[in-house]
């Protein structure tokens, strides 16, 4: 994933000296501005900005504008990632407003262009709704939907707006940076300040999210508490008040809405039966396998797609495959879980995706639980042993234990143990 | 306290039982099992049921009063708690390269 092959190339420039030794000897600009993180130094054909509806989106195209004028670039793509699946219960209105979006955008660059007459027919403006057919989840998959646009569309920088956030309100800005520095894609981002932070602390979306925050912390306070006891009520109103004073924006990531959030909750309470049976039920299978004495068992890692969503509705399928016994989530990367199992039947139950479906249902309601099992889609593999259809992701490949025991031979001999405090005094050396 | 009803004497005695048979297992389990991995697996799991029914006696013995709610409350962030522990531990392995355990390798 990490091609630096293009990105990189500038920099070695100076040390090699001068002229010519690097890859683009045609390029006639002067060395002094190729260390400017902001300034690509040869004329480029298109500037991607992800466009999200942010206070500061306005000053963003603006800039977007600006920059094409004056590095020549042909196009700029107003880009909106979608943060939802197609299908989605709610999937159309998402699209159609963030439709909405990106024509506003587009008129604004638009009028911009129109404002600098004299350079209009060079710059065109095209719009674009981006990765609506899978689930994105880290800046990774965001950067992965941004550059194969970028690639299809002949775009080489980006513009990133500061304010911007695909999912909930986590700031995703520096990860996104961070990763688009991987790729072969300048980046930049628009040097605007949003106007007022106070407008959006009053703003709507804020206000729920405080009065949710606020009312689950006084509960929990009144229920450690004695709610009938008059001071528990003024120390819960006191410590509620601070807690979503500083955390709700924090805590909640997506907006509580009223039809939905008491629904979730509601098919959570049905969840935790159904949840309880299942842990059960694989605990005993499991205790009988552990105290059986031939310990029948056969690990293995697997990996599997599943279609849930980010955030919240990932961590409560992961966290419940890790709590039902002989299953356990080690990695999730995206939308990929991997599980290590314990035993095969623990690995079937898996991959037939009743926890997968019941968490669609907790999230989304009845009509979206009815999905085909990751098996059926062909959304698990088998990582190890004889069944394995995949290579194992480990980087260190066979090297992880063997590689420390390389470096200690005088340990080797010793037990698990041993070995671990031994390394830990060599390490001292 | 009034004195408990039989019933549900024996309920507490039979969930304390089944917690400490659970948590004996998951003990087994720690000793037995192969690698960080399946250890992870048996660490956590076997012993969220243990203390689940240990806590679960509990509430039945202190019954509707706040001291029971909170342990049930207690049960709760166990059940939280609980697998992004073992997460936590399976992950870390998992980036330092440790190759799980399977069928056929040396016991360790």
């Amino acid at each position: 994933m990490a091609d630096t092959d293009a990105g990189s190339d500038t920099d070695g420039g100076d040390a090699t000296g001068g002229e010519g030794a690097d890859s683009d000897p045609g390029d006639p600009d002067d060395p002094g501005d190729e260390a400017e993180h902001g300034s690509p130094s040869a004329p480029t054909g298109g500037l991607v900005v992800p466009v999200e509806p942010t206070p500061t989106l306005r000053a963003t195209i603006a800039h977007a504008v600006e920059a094409a004028v004056d590095d020549g670039f042909s196009t700029i793509h107003l880009v909106e990632i979608a943060s939802w699946r197609n299908g989605d219960p709610g999937a159309d209105d998402r699209a159609a407003s963030a439709e909405r979006v990106l024509e506003r955008a587009e008129a604004w660059a638009n009028s911009d262009l129109d404002d600098l007459d004299e350079r209009r027919p060079q710059v065109t403006v095209a719009t674009e709704l981006i990765g609506a057919d899978e689930y994105l989840f880290g800046p990774d998959d965001y950067v992965r939907v941004l550059a194969a646009y970028a690639e299809e569309h002949g775009a080489d920088a980006v513009l990133l707006d500061p304010e911007y956030t695909p999912v909930g309100n986590t700031t995703l800005l520096q990860p996104l940076e961070f990763a688009l520095s991987n790729t072969s894609l300048t980046v930049e981002t628009a040097p605007v300040t949003r106007p007022t932070r106070r407008e959006r602390l009053r703003s709507d979306a804020t206000g729920k999210r405080f009065v949710a925050m606020f009312g689950f912390s006084l509960a929990f306070y009144l229920v450690l508490g004695d709610p009938l006891y008059w001071f528990d009520w003024v120390t819960g109103v006191a410590t509620a008040a601070i807690v979503s004073i500083t955390l709700s924006r924090v805590s909640i990531d997506v907006e509580p809405a009223i039809p939905r959030t008491p629904m979730r909750v509601l098919r959570g309470v049905i969840y935790v039966p159904v949840l309880l049976f299942e842990i059960v039920k694989a605990n005993v299978e499991v205790a009988r396998v552990i105290l059986d004495p031939r310990l029948p068992i056969d690990p293995t890692l697997n990996r599997m797609r599943v279609i849930v969503g980010s955030g919240l509705p990932l961590m409560t399928l992961a966290n419940s495959i890790t709590l039902t016994p002989g299953t356990l989530t080690v990695r999730a990367r995206d939308s990929d879980l991997y599980v290590h199992s314990l035993i095969p039947s623990a690995r079937d139950g898996l991959f037939d995706g009743s926890l997968e479906r019941w968490t669609r249902f907790v999230y989304y309601g009845r009509a979206s639980a009815r999905l085909p099992t990751p098996r059926e889609r062909d959304d698990c593999a088998i990582l190890q042993g004889p069944d394995a259809t995949e290579e194992l992701p480990i980087a260190a490949g066979d090297g992880g234990t063997a590689a420390t025991e390389e470096d200690n031979p005088s340990v080797e001999p010793h037990g698990e143990n041993r070995a671990d405090r031994g390394e830990a005094g060599a390490t001292d050396e | 306290m009034e004195a408990l009803g039989t019933a549900r004497v024996a309920l507490v005695v039979a969930f304390t039982l089944l917690g400490l048979f659970f948590t004996f297992v998951s003990m087994t389990g720690v000793l037995r099992l192969p690698d960080v991995y399946s250890r992870a697996h048996t660490a956590s799991q076997a012993d969220t049921l243990g203390a689940g029914f240990g806590l679960a006696a509990v509430a039945l013995t202190i019954g509707w009063e706040a001291a029971g709610i909170k342990s049930v409350l207690l049960l709760f962030f166990i059940f939280v708690t609980n697998p992004t522990a073992a997460h936590a531990i399976a992950r870390a392995a998992f980036e330092e390269g440790t190759v799980p355990w399977t069928e056929g390798d040396e016991r360790r």
